[in-house]
């Protein structure tokens, strides 16, 4: 197992500096130009050239990667361009943010999704279960920054039951004791927290619904059933246990797309987290901060991943893979 | 067993509810100096230090934090010095022509107590000067020669020559800095110095606090020399997206934003009880550009755009009046010229190509440019009237223009391909001459001069004069311009400069839209400049009997 999780944590660091040169590389080569002033103001080239000459982007490319790299090694992410602090400074003020958002979503997704997916397994193929299929399938084919501007514009805007985005209200956070600022904290979250986990629960659902309905015609189920056992019972106890396994899966692939969707619901909530603030620093060429946020990006999915793996191989040994 | 359970559950939600409420804050301020105003920003400052940014966002709250020596009024006549407001000078006189002399107000202090000194003056202009500070204002310094500290309440600017918008120049962008407080940091750091995300002014607000990506809160200096701000508290909300930012004022969650936008969205603020609408006029302008310059090789002309009737003929073809009505409604003008409404030369009796299909297809025929394959797109020699128009994937606006004007141009027989970039994109295929024509919308400052000049002469070339557009008529006339002694004077030589460009078909002016803000009705006293909408936040104010629950909140 020692030998099994070195081989794996050295794959990942690969993967992690596969990610770094690609995204080093890309930033760097796409075209535009970080320094840029605001749309619409004139352009001022020698000062663009000086910025340029400061920030040592005038060097050949091979030269500012191992530069990058070197300092990378250090822990040292670079300033970022745009924010005017370094970029492991604004990505630490964000990345919890991200984590409490996706958290929360994986909570909603995993819950309702379970929920859901056992509910439509008990009365497979009946009216309940065919109209929860169309209504799981419809949610998991939505976009997720159209689900995102509807559930704003309707509970936001027009019902005014959540706020319209931000981290907590500006006006009263402040002197709310800890209770009162943990209700405000979750207020702000319901809508976009529930945005990425509504989304990752359509799909959750039909996925769990097809691991019960295997599980359910096997003859440890039937046994069960012949032992007189009541159907919730044989359902959620027997039956379940049994089709958690392929749930770790489930979760390992999940983060990346949670990672994903966040980009676009900390958009248009304007949640500050890590996705959103990458995305501006596309925008912008701020290519310190795009290359820091893709290695934390990277880093995060390939220890859910990792975990995922271990989790797998704890809970069923067939998995591992034998020692040599 | 699960009925306990549930029973359970809903005591314990009901419980937390209970104890949530019994936590709100409560407030006790009163009377006319309470008031909580809460701005929906479209976008986050990117520092709060004045000499390092640009942006308009940062501007807002830069402004409420630092002083500028004296300010523009809201008629924006930036034609002498009669249109100027006092702040930290209490008044100035010219010296001699080249030399104006700004008498400091002893009572200006900054935040720490420090008195505001001629020193700090002159020491702000070095700093916006200085190569390593690297200030994206040093050019609208470059007429003065030095700003010097004759005695600790006189700052003495001297000029290189007399010019009518000379004292625009040295006090437009210019805000005073602490000198006590800077002048530790070396210069080559202050873009990443910690007072650009603490910043210690001599405004009417101090800064409170900075969450980043979420807002800034600036709280009223009650011992502000110019008087005590009556909005107790100011905190701008970030968002990176316009119809969020709507949808917060609109369900109250923020009291006001600068621009709504569209008609639809001025119509569903409209709806809203608690707000009010403020008109002003814009600073934008977009325009169809030319490109004079083969893209392919920028030492040759445009194969189709050299051609001056060429140009005519597109513009002429062009129902600016229609698409204007069509996609604004009665929310922005067409504009006689490259201008805005909010700049003093806007004069709607010059000259202008008129909407004229069969003059415009007479044109291209008399050209030689007719369709010779029965394809729909005139040719000529082989090349075919077709040409690429580029457009920032961002603006909606912008993205729906390219399409009406792709329809409108067919009629007449040219083909129009649009291509679609995100704004970074745009900006450096642009600057490069790598396009053949751009939709490219100006954010002006109240000046004519620095804007006019940099997109359409010589100087601008490699700047924002994308299409490589000379006419030393119009330089001639813009130079007449810029030394008149009189107003009248000026604008002739304005009207003139317009004339050639019009003439020339430089570019087509699509549309100048007025900005419209909304503001949540409690708050009075609302007076916009149309330049900078938050430069008069200090003379607002909440009554006593208009305040709600979050006007009376202690922090």
């Amino acid at each position: 197992m020692g030998a099994w999780l070195a081989r794996r944590s050295l794959a990942a660091l690969a993967i992690v500096l596969a990610v770094v040169t690609f995204t080093f590389l890309l930033i760097h080569l796409a075209p535009g130009s970080p320094f840029l002033p605001p749309p619409g103001r004139p352009v001022d080239p020698d000062a663009l050239l000086r910025t340029r000459h400061t920030f040592g982007l005038d060097r050949p490319l091979p030269v500012q990667y191992v530069r990058y790299l070197a300092a990378l090694l250090t822990g040292d992410f670079g300033p970022s361009y745009s924010r005017h602090e370094t970029a492991a400074a604004a990505l630490a003020g964000a990345i919890p943010n991200t984590l409490l958002l996706a958290g929360a979503a994986l909570v909603i997704d995993f819950s309702l999704g379970l929920a859901l997916g056992c509910w439509q397994a008990a009365r497979a193929r009946r009216a309940g279960d065919v109209i929860a299929g169309s209504v799981t399938l419809f949610i998991a084919s939505l976009p997720t920054f159209w689900l995102a501007l509807v559930l704003l514009l309707v509970f936001g805007e027009r019902l005014r039951w959540f706020p319209v985005g931000g981290l907590s209200d500006p006006v009263t956070y402040a002197a709310l004791p800890w209770i009162g600022k943990l209700g405000d904290r979750a207020w702000h979250l319901a809508l976009p927290a529930l945005t990425l986990g509504l989304v990752g629960a359509a799909g959750t659902a039909r996925y769990q619904r097809a691991a019960l309905l295997e599980v359910l015609g096997r003859d440890f189920v039937r046994t069960a059933r012949a032992k007189g056992l009541r159907e919730r019972r044989v359902l959620l106890v027997h039956a379940l246990r049994n089709a958690l396994l392929p749930f770790i899966t489930l979760a390992g692939l999940a983060f990346p797309f949670l990672l994903t969707g966040a980009v676009l619901v900390e958009t248009v909530f304007a949640w500050p987290g890590m996705g959103k603030l990458a995305a501006d620093a596309i925008f912008s060429r701020d290519y310190p901060l795009v290359t820091a946020s893709a290695v934390i990006g990277s880093a995060m999915v390939v220890t859910g991943s990792l975990l995922a793996d271990v989790l797998y191989a704890v809970a069923d040994p067939r998995t591992r893979v034998p020692a040599p | 067993m699960l009925g306990d359970m549930r029973r359970i559950v809903w005591t314990a939600a009901a419980a937390l509810l209970a104890l949530a409420s019994a936590c709100r804050p409560r407030g006790g301020c009163s009377g006319d100096y309470c008031g909580t105003l809460v701005v929906a920003l479209t976008g986050e400052p990117d520092v709060l230090l004045p000499p390092i940014t640009e942006q308009s966002e940062s501007q807002a709250v830069l402004d409420q934090i630092f002083l500028k020596v004296a300010d523009l009024d809201t008629t924006l006549n930036t034609f002498g010095d009669s249109a100027f407001t006092p702040l930290i000078a209490r008044s100035w006189e010219w010296a001699d022509p080249k030399t104006l002399v700004f008498h400091i107000d002893p009572r200006a202090r900054w935040q720490d107590g420090t008195p505001v000194t001629a020193t700090d003056v002159a020491f702000s202009y070095d700093a916006y000067v200085d190569p390593k500070v690297n200030s994206p204002y040093a050019g609208s310094l470059r007429q003065i020669s030095a700003v010097t500290a004759r005695d600790s309440l006189t700052a003495v600017f001297r000029f290189r020559q007399h010019y009518p918008e000379m004292f625009y120049d040295a006090v437009g962008a210019l805000r005073v800095l602490p000198a006590h407080i800077l002048r530790g940091v070396p210069r080559e750091q202050w873009a990443t110095a910690a007072f650009g995300h603490q910043p210690v002014g001599d405004g009417p607000y101090r800064f409170v606090e900075w969450k980043p990506g979420d807002h800034i809160e600036l709280a009223a200096d009650s011992t502000f020399f110019l008087g005590r701000p009556h909005i107790r508290r100011l905190i701008f909300r970030f968002t990176s997206n316009q119809q969020v930012a709507v949808s917060q004022t609109i369900a109250g969650d923020a009291d006001m934003i600068s621009f709504l936008g569209p008609p639809d969205v001025v119509a569903r603020a409209r709806a809203a009880p608690q707000l009010a609408l403020y008109p002003y006029r814009g600073s934008v302008h977009t325009d169809l550009v030319f490109n004079f310059v083969d893209p392919a090789d920028t030492t040759r002309p445009h194969p189709l755009f050299a051609e001056r009737d060429v140009r005519r003929a597109l513009a002429m073809s062009v129902d600016r009046a229609r698409l204007l009505q069509s996609v604004f409604g009665n929310l922005a003008r067409v504009p006689p010229g490259p201008m805005t409404p909010m700049w003093w030369i806007w004069d709607t009796t010059l000259a202008q190509t008129k909407y004229d299909t069969t003059g415009a297809r007479w044109l291209l025929e008399r050209q030689g440019w007719r369709d010779s394959d029965g394809d729909g797109i005139r040719d000529k020699n082989g090349v075919k009237l077709s040409f690429h128009l580029l457009v920032p994937t961002t603006s909606g606006l912008r993205r729906q223009y390219a399409r009406l004007l792709q329809d409108q141009f067919r009629k007449v027989g040219a083909e129009v391909q649009i291509d679609e970039v995100e704004p970074n994109v745009l900006d450096t295929r642009a600057r490069t001459g790598q396009f053949d024509a751009v939709l490219a919308s100006w954010n002006t400052d109240p000046s004519p001069s620095s804007g006019i000049a940099q997109t359409w002469t010589r100087e601008g070339f490699g700047r924002s004069n994308w299409g490589r557009y000379y006419n030393a008529d119009f330089e001639r006339f813009l130079a007449q311009a810029e030394s008149s002694k009189t107003r009248p004077q000026a604008a002739r030589a304005w009207r003139g400069a317009m004339q050639v460009l019009n003439s020339d078909a430089a570019g087509i002016w699509l549309y100048a839209p007025d900005n419209i803000a909304a503001v949540h009705r409690r708050v009075a006293g609302v007076v916009i400049r149309p330049d900078a909408w938050w430069a008069l936040i200090r003379l607002w104010r909440i009554p006593g009997d208009r305040l709600i629950a979050r006007d009376r909140l202690e922090r």
